[in-house]
């Protein structure tokens, strides 16, 4: 009886593990305040969008499962997504929040160019705590900003270069925009270099 | 007013009489003109409908003053032909377009109103004049012929005639709004009625559109008035809501249970404490009796193992032992189990014990590890966050490596258990550093050893929580008490040792004395204390056991307690017969000693002499000491025994005549034989008749015959001594008397001085 007890208690955790595992990957959103970082992950999460402004205290933790296709198979993972405190001249991220991630999405706002100039420093930031961590680029609130002039911004910023970012994407958490495709996108960076490693 | 009353009846008998379809194409033609209009207007603004229902209102109440100043001019042009128009329309009223088509419509005429009203209508009149009154005309012919004409003719005419009205009711609208307001005012609500008994649906679908603005605005103008309106059936409606869809009323009112609550005890306190006190009190109550008598079994059990345990534990955490009591009978326990990464927030492992609701791990660990971050970074920089509480429940935090455990659990959690859990950790990374180090947030690379190890820390905590852990304090305890226990048990187990070495010497001392080597006698130290139990038959044995043992305890410095049991032992009577018999043998061969014994059970009579006291005495002792002689009687002279036999002699011959005397030689021979020891001078008494030389020369004769018969008789001469030189001669002689009892050799027995015994 007690044999059989223990076996179910064990069953539940083993089985999944044995028969498909599962990978969990922390990913970081980071960016100025009133980017859009949280709007990003309520969108990719719940699939919801409010325009109301709420600023983040801290750190919020938000989890989305995906499928990723590998080579032979798809590969089931959790995306826990950490959406950090926007920081302002006036306090800087707590870098402790950024260890651990695979992955980053930087967050600009497309009507301010001032988060873009911010852009680069937080890009820093990530790849000092995470020097094999991917780096998605997040430009955001592209439903504000007409078509070709969206273009020329996407243009401008391209000329930075950094190796580790994978892409950059226009977004809209509001009209949803490129949202799931690009958390898709780092979830797939991400998982390969758990394969490659 | 007065014509509107007039129309109205006929208007009633009028619409039930046909229901005719080409009326119905009329009005849905009226309604496709005008309806498209609101319609579109409508989910935009809702406002511009208010002011037709404000028109409508108005018109039918008694107001309107400044537009009936106006109408005057209007009604005498029209009230002949608008009375028969309402005529021919009521006839033929089905009119469900009319009421729907009332209000939208009613919005252009306002329009209209603004922008017609001014201008003179008298030439656009004039054209449809003249065929206004051919339809009079014709519907008054109408009317003459009812009487006869059959219902079908009837209808057909009206059919006819609905173009015309068409045409009629539009320019009508469009010229003179107030007029028709006016005649249709006073049948709306009977319109209203007529339709709804006809179609209700489609009356709710034209009604529903506006209804939700109409009810918004009648609570905006008047809300006492439709909360009294509404406020009987609300909890009737409640109801049968609750009847259809039972979980949407909790659904939509439990959101809002927690604020009302809240605000109701912001606003009555006390009576929010009265409602609820019945329930909390008698949960809280039922909670307390149970850890009341937790505790009571608790305190009673105060001198238990449990119970000392607490009172050290008391004494060490420094905490009172009520607050410990109070904490086992609260109890805690484990709820889950998660290691976690320490830099990235993901579990590495998680164990969730069922039965209790499943925590997200990983929104969980995230937050953990956001929290820990935070209170590092922000907080102090280089410690540690120990332990999350909140309400009942703990998250005891330790961190070691690269991963952290975090165990919620309900309830105060023992000191051993955080020890344990450290432990636990500890363990893990040090079989599993490097697999933690690596981890990836790919649960395959796991090693399965973690989920063990963590499950040994949530059962042990179920099952043995008193053994789950040997904290270092505890240890030291465990060392204490030990100590305290073994030290005395080595000084007794020394004891044990030294004692039983005393009893072995003991026993084998005692087994050395012949005498009392066939009893069982047993030797015990204890407590300073050599005791002696068993049985003897005789006191002198116990004596002697003692006496042999009282030297082995004084030598031990133990006092010696003699427990011996003299009893009294029946012994086989021939052994004891033997034993008399060997040692009054023994004791014979002394000097001096000529005993006799005689046994009858449990008595010795000891008789004979024993010329020493010395040698009584020891006598005396030694037949005391032959088991199954309870007593014994010394009847013993101090002389030597009396030899009372005379070997007589016929006169004047000094020949022994055996025949007479040969029982006593044999006699004296006995007695000599029996006491080696004896020896016997032999005197010679004479008759004293005769010479004194033949006196003598007999005497010296008898004697040595006396002698020699002894001797032939195996008796050493040594011992047998003549004094015949002397003659005694009788006391008094009496002559009467016999002569023969003067003539004889009397015996007396001594015993020769050593010297002499050994010179034999």
């Amino acid at each position: 009886m007690l044999a059989l007890e223990r076996l179910s208690q064990l069953f539940p955790r083993i089985c999944p593990n044995k028969l498909m595992s599962i990978i969990t990957k922390k990913i970081c959103l980071l960016g100025d305040f009133n980017v859009g970082k949280t709007s990003l992950v309520r969108r990719f999460v719940e699939d919801k969008f409010s325009d109301r402004y709420l600023s983040t205290v801290g750190v919020k933790v938000s989890r989305k499962s995906a499928r990723v296709q590998t080579d032979t198979d798809w590969q089931q993972i959790d995306l826990l997504v950490w959406d950090l405190e926007g920081n302002t001249k006036f306090k800087s991220i707590t870098p402790s929040y950024l260890k651990g991630a695979s992955g980053s999405i930087i967050v600009a706002d497309l009507t301010r160019s001032s988060t873009f100039k911010n852009l680069n420093q937080h890009i820093k930031l990530f790849l000092e705590v995470n020097p094999k961590g991917a780096v998605v680029i997040a430009l955001n609130k592209a439903d504000l900003i007409p078509q070709e002039k969206l273009e020329q911004l996407v243009e401008n910023y391209k000329s930075h270069d950094f190796n580790r970012i994978v892409s950059i994407y226009t977004t809209s958490a509001k009209t949803g925009e490129s949202v799931d495709i690009m958390f898709d996108e780092l979830a797939k960076v991400v998982t390969s270099a758990t394969r490659q490693q | 007013m007065d014509s509107s009353k007039n129309s109205s009846p006929d208007s009633n008998g009028g619409s039930s009489s046909s229901q005719l379809k080409p009326i119905d194409d009329l009005i849905d033609l009226l309604l496709g003109k005008d309806g498209n209009k609101p319609q579109a207007n409508q989910p935009l603004n809702s406002d511009p409908i208010d002011p037709f229902l404000d028109d409508l209102v108005e018109d039918s109440t008694p107001q309107a003053n400044e537009e009936e100043a106006i109408k005057p001019e209007e009604i005498d042009l029209t009230l002949g032909e608008s009375n028969g128009v309402e005529d021919s329309l009521d006839l033929s009223s089905d009119d469900s377009g009319l009421t729907e088509t009332w209000e939208p419509r009613a919005s252009k005429k306002t329009e209209q109103k603004d922008q017609d009203e001014p201008t003179p209508k008298a030439e656009s009149e004039s054209l449809p004049q003249n065929e206004l009154q051919a339809t009079v005309d014709s519907i008054a012919r109408l009317d003459l012929d009812t009487k006869e004409a059959s219902t079908e003719d009837l209808a057909d005419t009206v059919n006819t005639l609905i173009p015309l009205i068409v045409e009629l009711l539009q320019f009508k609208l469009d010229n003179s709004r107030e007029t028709i307001i006016k005649t249709v005012r006073p049948v709306i609500d009977r319109l209203i009625e007529e339709r709804i008994t006809e179609d209700s649906h489609q009356m709710a679908v034209a009604i529903a559109k506006i209804l939700p603005s109409a009810i918004t605005k009648g609570i905006q103008l008047t809300p006492e008035e439709i909360a009294r309106a509404i406020a009987p059936e609300i909890a009737l409606s409640i109801r049968e809501q609750i009847r259809l869809d039972s979980d949407a009323i909790s659904q939509t009112l439990g959101p809002e249970m927690g604020k009302a609550i809240k605000a109701q005890i912001e606003l009555e306190r006390d009576a929010m404490v009265d409602a609820l006190y019945p329930v909390i009190g008698s949960t809280i109550s039922k909670y307390m009796v149970e850890v009341v008598r937790e505790i009571n079994s608790k305190v009673e059990s105060t001198l238990s193992p449990a119970g000392i345990r607490r009172k050290i534990q008391a004494r060490i955490q420094g905490v009172s032992e009520a607050e410990l009591i109070f904490k086992e009978s609260v109890g805690y326990h484990v709820r889950a189990i998660f290691l976690i990464d320490k830099d990235s927030g993901l579990v590495i492992q998680e164990i969730q014990l069922p039965g209790e609701r499943h925590l997200d791990s990983d929104m969980i660990a995230g937050m953990l590890t956001a929290i820990r971050s935070f209170a590092n970074d922000c907080i102090s920089a280089g410690s540690e966050l120990d332990s999350i509480d909140y309400g009942d429940w703990q998250i005891p935090l330790e961190v070691a490596g690269y991963c952290y455990l975090a165990v919620v659990v309900a309830g105060e959690p023992s000191r051993q258990f955080i020890n344990k859990i450290r432990q636990v950790l500890e363990e893990i990374v040090l079989e599993h550093g490097t697999a933690i180090q690596n981890f990836d947030g790919n649960m395959a690379d796991v090693p399965p050893g973690i989920q063990a190890k963590l499950e040994q820390l949530s059962e042990s905590e179920k099952d043995k929580p008193q053994k789950s852990s040997f904290p270092s304090k505890l240890v030291v305890l465990l060392v204490l008490l030990g100590c305290t226990a073994l030290i005395p048990w080595g000084i007794v187990g020394y004891r044990v040792r030294n004692a039983h070495s005393i009893e072995q010497t003991v026993a084998t001392q005692l087994d050395a004395a012949p005498e009392l080597s066939v009893y069982r006698l047993d030797s015990e130290v204890k407590r300073g204390k050599l005791v002696l139990t068993g049985r003897v038959p005789s006191q002198y044995l116990r004596a002697q056991a003692a006496d042999i043992t009282q030297k082995i305890a004084r030598k031990h410095e133990l006092q010696l307690d003699n427990q011996i049991v003299a009893v009294n032992v029946p012994v086989n009577p021939s052994l004891i017969a033997g034993e008399i018999d060997r040692l009054t043998n023994l004791f014979n061969q002394q000097p001096q000693v000529a005993i006799k014994t005689s046994y009858r059970p449990k008595t010795l009579k000891i008789t004979g002499f024993i010329g020493d006291e010395a040698v009584g005495e020891t006598v005396y002792q030694s037949f005391t000491r032959i088991p199954g002689i309870e007593r014994v009687v010394v009847d013993t002279l101090k002389q030597l025994p009396l030899v009372e036999q005379r070997v007589y002699f016929d006169s004047n011959s000094s020949q022994l005549n055996f025949a007479d005397n040969f029982s006593k030689i044999n006699a004296i021979k006995d007695l000599l034989n029996r006491y080696p020891q004896l020896h016997l001078k032999l005197n010679v008494h004479g008759d004293g008749r005769g010479s004194n030389s033949l006196n003598q020369k007999l005497s010296q004769e008898r004697c040595q015959n006396v002698k020699t018969a002894l001797v032939d008789r195996g008796i050493k001469p040594a011992r047998l001594m003549i004094d015949c030189n002397r003659v005694a001669l009788p006391v008094s002689p009496e002559n009467d008397r016999a002569s023969w009892s003067d003539r004889y050799v009397s015996f007396r027995a001594f015993i020769p001085a050593i010297s002499t015994n050994l010179s034999q």
